[in-house]
């Protein structure tokens, strides 16, 4: 085993809200042709039949206020570019410009989604994305929105779920966070604070109060040495008052909220864990996004092995039954720790020989197989997902080589 | 940081005008509501009116409605009001400047 699984004690898992691969990252390939993102030739189709290139001129906030539709029957549209389902059809990512303009955004607005960031203008997520590692084929585990895609980071599948609707828990599968408190591990969910709260929904708040801390609570763990073995972090949801008339801006980087407040946040998360030496070298922080939020990628999702379950027809919305047996679009993940050589890239299907798909079930499935080994009652799919701790390596870097962020 | 560090990368500060509670809940926000609501319906108690999530339609409304069920269900997460410890000071500093005064006055007296 490496040193850095060796000397593992803590996995934090930040996940963020609806931006893709080629959104946040693509304009890193000018800089390191390794990493998957645009060649700048990239295209879509607008509704005047006008193919329209990927621009570097993304917002922070105002250029997607009309949330694009990131729900299945919109996925459909965005990775088939309309082509109804059938035998035979291929996905060809041709249908973002045409589901955004189905919204009533004006045919110039709908090209919006085909923005990109320049680098230099997420200087948090750029900065991370090139000193640790960086994953070119990690997809949404649906095509669809936040809440199904969610429940594979708790429980490694959404149990047959693809929209945003209350699901219920199928025995004998349990959270992560259960598992690990079971087995005599420490979990916990911290969520911003109360006025956000959390989206991991009523199950796991009903039923285990124990398990959620807030951001607050997740910063005195990491000062006070006392972050449980594995943690997930959620952002601010909202825009609302703070204590003492301040003003707490939504992080979470959702559209329309503003994008730099998400990079300030994922700054303070991975500031608390860099900062703290004994935490630093015995923790990998994973950074990735629940889904692509309707906005433009090039890579098409590859299939997976099912987690046995099927949405029917009427469920999808698209006319065709989905059996969870392909991915959704790809989104940013990140892996930081000091035992990661600076300029990582994890191949992914861009390399037929050694590229890996990754999806959010990697994340029980990965935190389950390093605290806990053997476990049985999780789906096929979680169990033979792939480990994102491979990038950890036996060479720890010096203290001096590991940027810190002034936020 | 009191440590001083050899690589620092400077985050740029999100500007004020970024902030909004009055703009509208997005569909996630609104499912996040739906959920909770159903949580509400296993809490309420009897004679009580369950929340009317169409009366809810900015992120201020929304936080306040989270605010109020995730206190509920998670007593142990929330924040001590900061307003005692608010009000004492600005006594102690309203008293300070009332000292002051009496010592000006007495002085020119």
């Amino acid at each position: 085993m490496p040193a850095g699984l060796d000397k593992l004690k803590h996995i934090v898992v930040l996940m963020m809200e609806n931006r893709s691969f080629d959104h946040m990252l693509g304009g890193l390939m000018k800089q390191n042709p390794r990493i998957n993102g645009l060649t700048g030739n990239e295209v879509n189709p607008d509704m005047t039949g006008t193919m329209v290139k990927v621009q570097p001129n993304a917002k922070f906030q105002g250029q997607l206020d009309h949330d694009p539709d990131h729900h299945f029957p919109g996925v459909d549209l965005q990775i088939f570019g309309g082509t109804p389902p059938g035998a035979g059809r291929a996905a060809n990512m041709q249908g973002f410009i045409k589901s955004y303009a189905t919204q009533g955004t004006s045919t110039n607005a709908s090209r919006a989604i085909m923005s990109y960031f320049p680098p230099d203008q997420l200087p948090v997520l750029t900065r991370l994305a090139t000193e640790y590692a960086v994953f070119n084929g990690w997809f949404s585990s649906i095509p669809g929105p936040t809440i199904c895609n969610r429940a594979f980071a708790h429980y490694g599948t959404s149990f047959g779920n693809v929209d945003m609707n209350l699901f219920y828990i199928q025995d004998p599968i349990a959270s992560i966070y259960e598992r690990m408190i079971q087995a005599g591990h420490t979990a916990k969910i911290y969520y911003y604070d109360q006025q956000s709260s959390t989206m991991e929904i009523v199950n796991l708040l009903k039923n285990q109060p124990k398990i959620f801390g807030s951001y607050k609570q997740f910063i005195a763990d990491c000062n006070g040495n006392t972050l449980p073995e594995y943690s997930f972090i959620e952002p601010c949801y909202n825009d609302h008052p703070g204590p003492g008339g301040g003003q707490i801006l939504a992080s979470d980087q959702h559209p329309d909220h503003n994008v730099r407040e998400g990079e300030r946040f994922i700054a303070n998360t991975y500031n608390a864990i860099r900062t703290n030496p004994q935490l630093w070298e015995t923790t990998a922080l994973l950074v990735v996004y629940d889904e692509h939020g309707g906005i433009y990628d090039h890579v098409v999702p590859p299939a997976v092995q099912s987690d046995g379950y099927s949405a029917s027809a009427a469920k999808t919305g698209t006319g065709e039954a989905f059996n969870f047996d392909r991915l959704g679009i790809r989104v940013p993940a990140i892996l930081v720790s000091p035992y990661i050589p600076r300029g990582t890239v994890v191949a992914g299907p861009e390399d037929p020989n050694s590229g890996r798909i990754f999806e959010h079930a990697c994340i029980p499935g990965t935190v389950t197989s390093f605290f806990l080994k053997n476990y049985d009652n999780r789906t096929i799919r979680e169990k033979n997902s792939q480990s994102f701790l491979t990038p950890l390596t036996n060479t720890l870097r010096p203290d001096d080589d590991c940027w810190v962020f002034a936020v | 940081m009191d440590k001083k560090y050899k690589l620092v990368q400077k985050v740029p500060k999100t500007p004020k005008s970024a902030y909004n509670h009055h703009r509208f809940i997005s569909s996630l926000i609104h499912h996040q509501l739906k959920h909770f609501n159903e949580l509400e319906k296993s809490l309420l108690k009897a004679g009580k009116k369950l929340t009317d999530l169409s009366r809810i339609k900015t992120e201020l409304h929304a936080s306040k409605y989270l605010k109020k069920m995730t206190a509920l269900l998670h007593p142990q997460g929330v924040e001590k009001p900061q307003k005692t410890v608010r009000r004492k000071k600005v006594r102690k500093a309203a008293k300070v400047r009332a000292k002051s005064k009496q010592v000006k006055r007495r002085r020119r007296a």
